[in-house]
């Protein structure tokens, strides 16, 4: 059984809503996929992400009128609820997904959208699914 | 097209359980359409699926494939090698789709991944509607092209019922009123007249209320 200590993140982004900075990522592991579009955000990708291991997904995206696509925060929003449901369903914990309206200049938000992501997980529990992925 | 959605994921899990390799057999053209069973639908149910019996720490194999129509032999031919790797297969097409597989593969168990619901459209993105009940004798011509069969409650066929209020159906507000679309549409059309024809009680022989049905084309036969 594979001992797995430090959460492990996946941090979806548009390329408007993030940029790291140092210490951002402190006390967690985090593998970031940027997407040109918050719309490109897709359910089995954020699926995917569980299946490699992932504790929690994040999806940062513009604010809603702020997507350059006019509806790309949107979509994203309601397919992050989408794959929250199955979550829910296949017992994964829907709560270990989540989605914000953030700018990439706007580091101190997101750094504490990660660190409250660490909290919520010491409740939530780490991927129930990892023990067994092959 | 047939408009179908797929089935609570719990129900599949219980279905493929007793399976250790499953074939995810979508279907490309109308359950696609509608979301339930083309290519993204069969990757999203099958990381769902991997998910779940991993924290059940269950093993099962899951391949997904997606053919362009599973209603048609010439189609289906493609799925045979997946079919033959695997213990069960899990049909993402409608109820069509999931027989004829069955017809084809006799040996093979072929499980309903989606519950078919009706002949319809995609009306605006996201929303599909019911607009035919397939009563095999279709009387579309005379009510401007919208079917009281099918889109009034009631089944009327000679003018609305006394609950037609504003455009939209007594038995609920979001159901617009099919005789109202129909009078709006032959306004349009400079058609009232037809409104003159008496029609008479429907032979409902020719639809699914006469048993089963089979459609013959003598020239196709050979
Ligand atoms: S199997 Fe059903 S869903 Fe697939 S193309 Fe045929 S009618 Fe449409
Ligand atoms: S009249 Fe019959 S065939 Fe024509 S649309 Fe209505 S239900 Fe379908």
């Amino acid at each position: 059984m594979e001992i797995h200590n430090t959460p492990k993140l996946t941090l979806f982004h548009c390329i408007n809503s993030f940029e790291e900075t140092p210490s951002m990522f402190d006390n967690c592991q985090v593998k970031t996929v940027k997407m040109a579009c918050a719309s490109m955000t897709k359910d089995i990708h954020l699926l995917r992400a569980f299946e490699a291991g992932s504790d929690a997904v994040l999806v940062l995206v513009c604010p809603d009128k702020g997507c350059r696509y006019a509806q790309g925060s949107i979509r994203a929003k309601k397919r992050v609820d989408y794959v929250k449901t199955i979550l829910d369903d296949i017992g994964m914990d829907g709560r270990r997904l989540s989605i914000f309206n953030t700018t990439a200049k706007d580091s101190r938000a997101i750094t504490d959208i990660i660190q409250k992501t660490l909290v919520a997980l010491e409740t939530i529990g780490p991927n129930p699914a990892l023990n067994h992925l092959n | 097209m047939i408009t179908g959605s797929q089935k609570p994921i719990n129900e599949i899990i219980k279905l493929v359980e007793p399976y250790k390799k499953v074939l995810i057999l979508g279907c490309g053209t109308c359950v696609k359409t509608c979301f339930a069973g083309g290519e993204d639908e069969v990757a999203v149910l099958a990381s769902a699926l991997r998910l779940s019996f991993k924290q059940m720490a269950k093993s099962i194999d899951i391949e997904e494939l997606t053919i362009e129509r599973q209603c048609e032999n010439e189609f289906i031919q493609e799925a045979s090698p997946g079919i033959a790797r695997n213990e069960a297969i899990l049909s993402l097409a409608c109820g069509a789709g999931v027989q004829a597989m069955a017809k084809r593969f006799a040996k093979e168990v072929v499980l309903p991944g989606v519950n078919t619901t009706f002949i319809g459209i995609q009306e605006s993105p996201g929303i599909f509607t019911e607009e035919c009940s397939g009563c095999g004798n279709c009387s579309l011509a005379i009510f401007g092209g919208v079917c009281p069969v099918t889109r009034c409650a009631k089944k009327l066929l000679n003018g609305p019922c006394g609950g037609s209020q504003n455009g939209v159906c007594e038995i609920d507000p979001d159901t617009p009123c099919a005789w109202h679309l129909i009078i709006e549409r032959l306004t349009t059309l400079g058609q009232l007249d037809n409104l003159k024809t008496y029609i008479p009680p429907k032979n409902w022989n020719t639809s699914l209320s006469g048993g089963p049905r089979k459609l013959i084309r003598e020239d196709h036969i050979i």
